[in-house]
C-alpha cells in the first residue's frame, strides 16, 4: 500500500553523476510525484555544474531555488550571482540556461510543468538514470519508463542502446526501428552512436 | 516579468500579507506569476510559532499533492497524526490530500517551501492565495480593493462556493447589498456550509437585519 506521506532528507538521494561535476538527485521519481516535476542538482566541486547548459525542449516554466552553497547562473549570456536562498523563475522555455557552483556541495533544486496542461514525466528520468548501471538493470528502468509513460522514442532509443550493450541485438533494432518511426531525429544520433554500433534498424 | 524572459529574487525579499498566525508568508508563486505548480514559503520567526497552518488538501481547492523542503532552522510536522522532526535539507511529502498537516518551528527563523499541483490536472491557483491579499485589503479599509480581488479569484475559479462565499463577505462590507446576496445565495446553493458560517460572520453585520439576507441563511 501507497504511504500517504513520506519523508527524506536530501543526503539520502541517489548521486548520479552526469557530466562537468554535476550529480543529479532524483527527487520526483523517488517520492512518485505525479504533480509537477522537481529534482535536486549537486556538485561537490567550485566550478562543478549545478545545472546543465539548456534549453528547456519540453516547454516547462522552470524554477531553480539555491538549496546550499552559492552558484552562478548564465541566462541567455547574462551572468547571475545565486547564494542560498535565491530564486530564480524562467517562464520563458527558451532561455539558455546554466549554472555553475562557486561553493563546494552547492545544490540546486528544480521544479518544473506546463501552464495550462497537466504535467508528464520527462523521459530523461529514466534514461538519465540508466546509464547509471549496468545493460540489464538500464533495461529494467527504461521498461519501468515505457510502462509509465507509453511509448516513447527516447525511452526506445536507450533502451535500443543498452539492449545492444547486452548483446540483444534483435530487441534493439526493433527498439530503434520504433524509435525512428516516432521520432526521426533518432536515425541522425544512432549514426554517431557507438552504442548502436552494427545496428541496423 | 522581465523582457529578459527571466527573473531572480531572494527569498527573504518577497513580501506578502502577514498570516494570522504569525508566520512570514513568502508568496513565490504570485510574485513570479508562476502558472504550471504552486509554490509558496512560510518562515517563523521563534520557536514555537506555527510554521504550516493545520489544514489538507480536500474541499473547494482540493486535491493536491504536497511537498514541503526544510530549507533552514528546524520544524516539527504533525502529518496524520504522527509527529515528525525534519531539519533544513529535508522533504516532507504528503501524497493523500486528505491526511492533515501542520507545522511548528522549534528553531527560529525556520523557513519551508511548499510545493503543490494535482496529478492529471492542468494547475490553478489556489483561491486562498487570493483570499489572503483581499483580507489584508480589507484590514485596511479598501474593501472596493477586496472585491476585485475576489472577482479576479472568481475568474480563475467560476463557480467556487469558497470564492463567492469571499466575494460576498467584502461586498457586504463595502455596502454592496444586492452583489453580497447574489453571492452568498450562489455559495450556498453550491456549498450548504456556507449558510451556517454566514450566520456568525461579522463580514455580514450590515446584513444582518435584511429579511433577504435573514431567509439566506435561515436553517
Amino acid at each position: 500500500m501507497t504511504k500517504p506521506y513520506e519523508v527524506l532528507s536530501l543526503d539520502e538521494l541517489d548521486r548520479i553523476p552526469v557530466t562537468e561535476g554535476l550529480e543529479w538527485r532524483p527527487l520526483r521519481r523517488r517520492l512518485g510525484i505525479r504533480a509537477f516535476g522537481t529534482n535536486a542538482y549537486t556538485s561537490e566541486r567550485v566550478g562543478g555544474l549545478v545545472v546543465e547548459e539548456h534549453v528547456e525542449g519540453s516547454g516547462h516554466e522552470e524554477l531553480y531555488l539555491v538549496v546550499s552553497g552559492r552558484a552562478r547562473f548564465t541566462l541567455d549570456g547574462e551572468e547571475l550571482d545565486a547564494p542560498a536562498g535565491t530564486i530564480v523563475f524562467l517562464p520563458e522555455h527558451d532561455v539558455k540556461r546554466k549554472a555553475v557552483s562557486e561553493e563546494e556541495g552547492t545544490t540546486v533544486l528544480a521544479v518544473g510543468g506546463w501552464p495550462d496542461k497537466p504535467f508528464e514525466p520527462s523521459q530523461w528520468e529514466w534514461y538519465f538514470e540508466s546509464y547509471a548501471h549496468e545493460p540489464e538493470r538500464a533495461i529494467e528502468i527504461l521498461e519501468d519508463g515505457l510502462r509509465q509513460l507509453g511509448e516513447r522514442a527516447w525511452l526506445l532509443y536507450h533502451l535500443a542502446c543498452h539492449e545492444a550493450l547486452a548483446g540483444r541485438r534483435d530487441d534493439a533494432r526493433e527498439h530503434l526501428r520504433r524509435a525512428i518511426e516516432l521520432d526521426p531525429r533518432a536515425a541522425e544520433r544512432a549514426r554517431d552512436d557507438e552504442d548502436l554500433a552494427g545496428i541496423e534498424p | 516579468m522581465s523582457e529578459r524572459g527571466w527573473a531572480v529574487a531572494r527569498l527573504d525579499e518577497i513580501q506578502g500579507p502577514r498570516a494570522r498566525q504569525g508566520y512570514d508568508w513568502r508568496p513565490v508563486r504570485r510574485h513570479f506569476g508562476i502558472r504550471s505548480f504552486g509554490v509558496n514559503a512560510n518562515v517563523a520567526r521563534e520557536p514555537g510559532d506555527v510554521l504550516v497552518d493545520e489544514h489538507h488538501e480536500t474541499g473547494g481547492d482540493g486535491g493536491q499533492e504536497e511537498l514541503y523542503v526544510v530549507l533552514r532552522g528546524r520544524a516539527r510536522f504533525t502529518v496524520g497524526g504522527e509527529d515528525v522532526e525534519l531539519g533544513a535539507g529535508s522533504f516532507l511529502f504528503v501524497r493523500d490530500p486528505a491526511v492533515q498537516r501542520a507545522a511548528t518551528a522549534l528553531e527560529p527563523d525556520t523557513a519551508v517551501l511548499a510545493v503543490g499541483g494535482r496529478p492529471g490536472e492542468a494547475f490553478v491557483p489556489s483561491s486562498w492565495e487570493h483570499g489572503r491579499y483581499a483580507v489584508e485589503l480589507s484590514e485596511r479599509g479598501d474593501n472596493e480593493g477586496a472585491v476585485r480581488v475576489m472577482e479576479h479569484a472568481l475568474e480563475e475559479r467560476p463557480e467556487h462556493a469558497g470564492n463567492l462565499y469571499n466575494l460576498a463577505c467584502f461586498e457586504s462590507l463595502a455596502g454592496r447589498r444586492d452583489d453580497a446576496l447574489d453571492h452568498l445565495g450562489r455559495s450556498i446553493e453550491l456549498d450548504a456550509s456556507f449558510r451556517g458560517y454566514a450566520r456568525d460572520d461579522d463580514d455580514f453585520a450590515p446584513l444582518r437585519d435584511d429579511a433577504e439576507f435573514q431567509a439566506l441563511v435561515a436553517t
